[in-house]
């Protein structure tokens, strides 16, 4: 390690700098002003006009407070004390209990512990003993526990609207449960093997019955390519701790998919540099330890995509290719390599052609350590080739049979039979429901769970129309289970309200097929019902069976329903232990060891390839293709509610609130949207509020508007539109309508439904007409926020500090340290690195250069063993994180898992446009072009992105700390930047002195924290104060879970453990990228990360001395590729 | 125009901006001595409960220990407030009829829990924390008062902020050993013996001698009895401040102690 090295990267030519947005590039002098303004415009003014209403409110409200303080001196006075009557024996009154359960997504389950305080769901983590978490979670089950406290969620039973009770609507239902009954059942993707068994079971007491199952997020076409390739419906999973070398073609696997989390944490080990890290070995063994690999055993990601994806983001070489060019690409790389019965492709752009020797030559061969040597042969079952879910199914057979030629399948591609309950064709089925319907030929329609085709189905299909003509009929009988109105439950006669995963018993499967127990974490808010439950109440008695194993046949609760399923699997598998003791461990544990089916090692089949087509369509010119993708955080639109997620800046595009036209910056200047764009955005721009136009997408007649977002790296000629905005039926809730603000069609609701275009023959890519209309919207994007810019005094020029250090694999070999050399500085490396704490040493020394000394008198930081040198050894800590951006996907888990903990309040869209987004990290967006400039941005092939996660990073000398007048930021003796918000008064200077921008001021009472409804309130975390307006906030390293931590550390007379304390951020991050504890520990994980000469602290030129450091992004290029 | 204010006011009109400061003074003093006032920290309420509870019965006369009831409050936060299951533990024996207990047999019948006026607020943004400070050796009467002499229970503190920090700035003045955490009466200057007690030990001993048994200071290893502890509050406070590992005022007075 050589941190005084100022050698400058293998590369000698300067890089040219890093660039967040495209006004960025542009540099008017409004941007400027903009970047250096502490606040976008109107953050900090009331601009909203005068009313008589506000005013009369503002009046009462100072005349209650005037009032009010002189009537009632302590409000606290009259508080109450409630005990229990009789309290559980598991309950400690202020300490929380930990349950796990799994988290429903789109029919499958993820791992995670559910905390509860007295009785309340209050935060949801990863599972770290669950496969499908390993301890991290997505944002989706993170922001989970919203819907459960959504105070729009249905609350009772209704008939035609009107309120009804649950047994006039059980009783309705059993009346039309007849032998003869033609029954359809319509729910999502279901791998609940109860609810599976208890569907097939009405299946077969009412044999004129049939189940459809609709998703509008499917991965159908996956499962299709596998029974081409291997004559059964088998389901991939993958494991990426083994493969060296990974294709993506347009999978997003690290941030999609029910086994993402996983994916993501396999994949980003591979992508830690360690000096201790795994070697080969104990790679080709399976460990997970050590933490990361060795430099040499880095992996390297290949990503041919459309739509720039966060797994794009990551990739070593990205490819932006039209989604209908994928397969010839891939039918290219197959002849490549060789793969028999590959179909000929077609013509192919220059930039794919000069991938493919190189691309396949990575995939079969090792390169050579020197120059002029053989390259080595590379091991079989060491690679893998992905697909995403929206290729057509010839393309995923073509990729299991690229696999099955480099030999991974059983290897790094494990396949299983699929763990989905029926496999059906949707579409299709859908398709013949909503002709049933239309017909009236059947009678009874029970429409179970998420499943919401009335707004997600292809717009060929007219569910809604149908199902509406079916309900209208009165002899037809429609009832609904949902957890909301939605727009099918609105349609439907009878809607009982569901209950939430959290609140019943049920059971699901992972990605991987391991089962799950859920345990119901507290009672139905609503009194909702679940589908087993349900279920339970309306079939017949089971006669046989049950009642041998000791279950009351009779029993219709839905605990002794579960655990029926699991005593049947159970006495089918030969265990020592008694059954209880088996039931007990996998509720406890949150999985069923053994539960997941076993692969299998199927043979390609020899006609894979027969009924491939022959080519993919040509364009016809002037047009485009549009591209269908769920969105990342509303998925087909049934988060839709849900304010965490609609306000979630999207990753990768960092647009709040809304859904856009996304295309590149070449077809913007084609369809004429370029010349106007800088117009509309001088001043703002990405800085909050940008105003953009709208192009008019029609395909085949069918049209529907959408505001246009240019996003460089997207492939040229295309347009990619995301789904599940736009809702406007059934009663979907306040987050999602918006009475005052116009979508782009002028409905009040949140973004644009792009179903209308979406068709069941083309669900994915479709070409479509594209033209500019007259118009523009407002889009609310945060990555102009927060900007780090600092002026030349001299220049006048905004400086480039470089906050993302980057380089490649053989930078890192040439100077390991290369990413500590400042960029404005770099002749003082040595004294700038000195000033970043370091942890202690093996050696005992503190890590800390001599020179520090003279730095102590002007730190305000004085660590504890100044103040009180008596001071045992384990209660002096030094808090201090490390986030590796090598590892980094800027999925933005942490963002939602940080507002969960943290109480962090909505502000909605109007709010984000003036910049008061209130989330304590922000992932910035870094690109790199070859050239910083327009033309650079242009360049879709050469565009590289980089994700940096920040929040406060408790800075030693705090530039805040000197500035507030009050005292309400100050330092504490374990190093936090303690912010006090009882004493905090508003002036925000500390916010204005703060070069990282991390600090955020409640410049109002934010609505979406809702301090009036009863259900939210339920949902807070009881630990950290729920702050008021004019109060400035930040991220405090989790200082109530460290606090917490002390307490019983001290208690226990012991020191605290590495590991005890995981901040929310740390917890949830799929790929487990970041990571904290004591810097006095040089034992600790935050020590061997600190230790690691990619460490770097972030603007430590200005001699804040971050706690929090950055690791370099380090990527692993093949040197053979085009560059 | 004739003068608005005869000329004999001019002497009071300079006095009164003579007086301002004072006046303006005044006014702040007034402010402040309100605030600490007992009407507004709420020092010495006794709030009215729907039970009429004495503390002096249950504690003074018949001995009950706190956590017999204050159940969670080694460990947990929250020192909690006895579900009804615990009064009837003993008053479906005792006391089975009588009228004052009639609200308490109704919770139960019920399932209904009992509404107790909260007696000791502190403001939400505090966190204060009843495990870490009985492990440490802080007396409940050393906040609560002596509840052993109380029928109804009153705030016996101010809370105010300056309360709190007078004690994490100098805990020593008020530390005592832990067998003594629970006892009301309490002295420092009662010579006593120190016991295992105090230094307790977490975790098992395995057939490992206590490790209070090594300690000079507090085991005399030739007479094999444990030593006479200090009775000065001064000398007993800095010594259980050092064993009890209490951290230094500084650690202590941080704003994330208590505010999150």
């Amino acid at each position: 390690m050589k941190p005084d090295s100022t050698d400058t990267p293998a590369n000698e030519s300067v890089a040219p700098p890093l660039w967040r947005g495209l006004d960025e590039l542009e540099a008017s002098p409004e941007y400027q002003a903009a970047a250096l303004n502490e606040f976008p415009e109107g953050a900090t003014e009331f601009t909203d006009e005068p009313s008589r209403r506000r005013f009369l409110a503002l009046m009462g409200a100072s005349l209650a407070l005037s009032t009010g303080v002189g009537c009632n001196l302590r409000p606290a006075s009259q508080r109450k004390i409630v005990p229990y009557t009789t309290q559980p024996d598991e309950i400690i009154p202020g300490v929380p209990l930990y349950f796990a359960t799994s988290a429903t997504f789109g029919g499958y389950g993820q791992g995670v512990l559910v905390r509860s305080n007295e009785g309340r769901p209050t935060k949801i983590e990863g599972n770290p003993d669950n496969p499908s978490s390993l301890g991290g979670a997505s944002l989706h089950s993170l922001a989970s526990i919203l819907d459960l406290y959504d105070p729009d969620r249905s609350r009772g039973v209704t008939r035609r609207g009107i309120t009804a009770g649950y047994d006039e609507a059980l009783s309705a239902l059993r009346a039309k449960l007849s032998a003869g009954a033609k029954i359809r059942v319509l729910t999502e993707t279901t791998t609940s093997p109860t609810l599976g068994a208890q569907i097939s079971r009405l299946l077969t007491v009412f044999p004129n019955s049939r189940w459809v199952q609709y998703e509008a997020v499917s991965s159908a076409s996956a499962r299709e390519g596998a029974t081409k390739a291997f004559g059964s419906a088998l389901r991939a999973t993958y494991d990426f701790l083994k493969a060296d070398v990974v294709l993506s073609l347009d999978a997003d696997f690290l941030c999609t998919g029910p086994g993402h989390v996983r994916y993501a944490r396999d994949f980003a080990d591979r992508r830690k540099i360690r000096q201790n890290g795994k070697e080969a070995a104990d790679i080709a063994a399976g460990k997970r330890t050590p933490e990361g690999v060795k430099a040499d055993q880095v992996n390297r990601l290949y990503a041919v995509e459309c739509m720039p994806t966060n797994t794009g983001a990551v990739a070593d070489h990205r490819l932006p290719q039209l989604s209908t060019q994928l397969e010839t690409f891939a039918r290219a790389l197959a002849t490549e390599l060789g793969v028999m019965g590959a179909p000929a492709g077609g013509a192919l752009s220059d930039e794919a052609k000069a991938w493919l020797k190189p691309l396949a030559d990575d995939l079969r061969f090792i390169a050579a350590k020197k120059a002029g040597d053989k390259p080595t042969e590379r091991p079989r079952g060491t690679t893998v080739v992905v697909v995403g879910d929206h290729a057509p199914a010839s393309l995923h057979a073509l990729a299991f049979a690229i696999n099955a030629h480099l030999g991974n399948i059983g290897q790094t591609v494990k396949l299983a039979p699929s763990t989905e309950v029926t496999v059906a064709d949707k579409m299709s089925d859908l398709k013949s429901l909503t002709a049933e319907l239309a017909a009236k030929s059947v009678d009874v329609l029970l429409v179970i769970g998420d499943a919401n085709p009335a707004f997600t189905a292809p717009a060929d299909i007219d569910f809604a129309g149908a199902l509406k003509s079916f309900t209208d009929d009165k002899s037809k009988f429609t009832f609904h289970l949902g957890q909301r109105q939605d727009e099918t439950g609105v349609l439907c006669e009878w809607h009982v309200n569901e209950a939430h995963y959290l609140e019943a018993w049920g059971d699901i499967r992972g990605h991987d097929g391991t089962a799950a127990i859920q345990q119901p974490l507290i009672a139905p808010l609503h009194h909702g019902k679940s589908a087993i439950e349900l279920l339970a109440a309306v079939l017949p008695d089971a006669k046989d069976g049950d009642d041998k194993l000791g279950v009351p046949a009779a029993s219709r609760d839905p605990l002794d329903v579960v655990r029926a399923t699991w005593r049947t699997w159970f006495a089918g598998q030969k265990r020592d232990e008694s059954f209880e003791t088996f039931w007990q461990e996998s509720v406890r544990a949150g999985f069923v060891s053994g539960s997941a089916p076993a692969a299998v090692a199927p043979t390609l089949a020899k006609n894979w390839a027969a009924d491939a087509p022959a080519s993919p369509p040509v364009q016809g010119s002037g047009e485009y293709e549009i591209n269908f993708r769920a969105c990342p955080s509303l998925h087909d639109g049934r988060f839709a509610n849900n304010g965490w997620l609609q306000e979630l800046p999207k990753p990768l595009t960092k647009i709040s609130w809304d859904n856009a036209a996304f295309l590149s910056p070449k077809t913007a200047d084609k369809l004429g949207v370029m010349e106007t764009y800088y117009e509309w955005n001088k001043g703002a721009g990405e800085h909050g509020r940008a105003e953009v136009g709208i192009v008019e997408i029609d395909v085949g007649g069918k049209k529907i508007k959408a505001p246009v977002w240019i996003l460089p790296g997207h492939a040229d000629g295309a347009i990619t539109v995301h789904l599940g905005h736009g809702r406007d039926g059934g009663r979907v809730g306040r987050i999602a309508t918006t009475p005052g603000e116009l979508n782009v069609e002028g409905k009040p609701v949140r973004g644009f439904n792009a179903y209308p275009i979406r068709t069941s023959t083309a669900p994915w890519f479709v070409s479509a007409k594209v033209a500019m209309v007259a118009g523009e919207y407002v889009l609310a994007c945060t990555q102009g926020h927060w900007a780090m810019a600092e002026k030349d005094p001299i220049s006048g020029k905004l400086l480039d500090r470089k906050p993302v250090r980057k380089g490649s694999i053989e930078d890192y070999k040439h100077n390991p340290s290369f990413a500590k050399i400042p960029p404005t500085a770099s002749a003082e490396t040595l004294e700038i690195n000195q000033n970043i704490p370091l942890p202690k040493q093996k050696d005992g020394k503190n890590g800390h250069h001599p020179h520090d000394e003279r730095l102590h008198p002007l730190n305000m930081y004085n660590p504890a063993e100044v103040l009180s040198p008596g001071l045992k050894d384990a209660q002096r800590r030094r808090w201090g994180m490390a986030i590796d951006l090598s590892a980094c996907t800027g999925c933005s888990a942490c963002v939602i898992a940080c507002v969960s903990e943290n109480n962090i309040p909505v502000v909605g869209k109007r709010q984000v446009t003036r910049g008061r987004e209130m989330h304590w990290i922000r992932i910035d967006r870094y690109y790199e072009s070859v050239t910083a400039d327009m033309k650079g941005a242009k360049d879709a092939n050469a565009i590289k992105t980089y994700f940096q996660p920040v929040m406060c990073v408790q800075c030693e000398n705090a530039p805040c700390e000197i500035v507030c007048p009050v005292g309400a930021t100050v330092h504490s003796a374990d190093g936090l930047n303690d912010m006090t918000y009882n004493r905090c008064v508003g002036t925000r200077y500390c916010s204005n002195n703060c070069p990282y921008k991390v600090r955020r001021f409640n410049f109002l009472t934010f609505e979406g924290n809702d301090w009036e409804t009863d259900t939210l309130k339920l949902g807070r975390n009881p630990d950290v104060s729920v702050r008021s307006r004019g109060v400035m906030e930040k991220c405090t390293f989790c200082v109530q879970r460290l606090r917490g931590a002390e307490i019983v550390a001290e208690r226990e007379q012991r020191a605290i453990r590495d590991g005890e304390i995981l901040t929310a951020c740390q917890s949830a991050c799929p790929s487990g990228a970041i990571v904290f504890g004591d810097l006095n520990d040089a034992d600790s994980a935050v020590a061997r990360w600190k230790n690691e000469p990619a460490n770097y602290g972030l603007l430590a030129e200005l001699n804040t001395r971050p706690r929090l450091t950055h690791m370099a992004a380090i990527r692993n290029p093949n040197p053979a590729m085009p560059k | 125009m004739p003068q608005i204010f005869p000329k004999a006011l001019n002497p009071i009109a300079k006095m009164l901006i003579l007086a301002a400061p004072l006046l303006a003074g005044g006014a702040g003093v007034t402010g402040a001595a309100f605030y600490r006032s007992s009407y507004a920290t709420g020092l010495g309420e006794t709030p009215a409960q729907p039970v009429a509870f004495s503390h002096a019965h249950h504690v003074g006369q018949l001995g009950i220990h706190c956590v017999y009831c204050h159940t969670s409050v080694e460990s947990s936060g929250f020192a909690n407030i006895p579900p009804t299951k615990t009064c009837m533990n003993c008053h479906q024996q005792i006391w089975q009829g009588a009228d004052l207990l009639e609200p308490v047999r109704n919770s139960y019948k019920e399932d209904k829990p009992i509404e107790w006026a909260r007696v000791h607020n502190l403001p939400h943004y505090a966190y204060f924390n009843h495990s870490i400070h009985v492990a440490k050796g802080v007396g409940c009467a050393t906040c609560h008062g002596r509840l052993d002499q109380m029928n109804l229970t009153r705030q016996n503190s101010t809370l105010l902020m300056e309360w709190c920090i007078a004690c994490h700035r100098a805990p020593e003045k008020h530390l005592r050993p832990k067998s003594e955490v629970f006892n009301m009466q309490y002295d420092p200057s009662t010579s006593a013996k120190w016991t295992a007690e105090d230094f307790g030990y977490n975790g098992t001993l395995a057939g490992k001698p206590h490790p209070a048994l090594s300690d000079p200071a507090v085991y005399d290893a030739e007479k094999k009895e444990f030593k006479d502890r200090p009775t000065s509050q001064k000398d007993l406070g800095l010594f259980l401040k050092d064993h009890y590992n209490v951290r230094d005022a500084v650690t202590l007075t941080n704003c994330s102690m208590c505010h999150r």
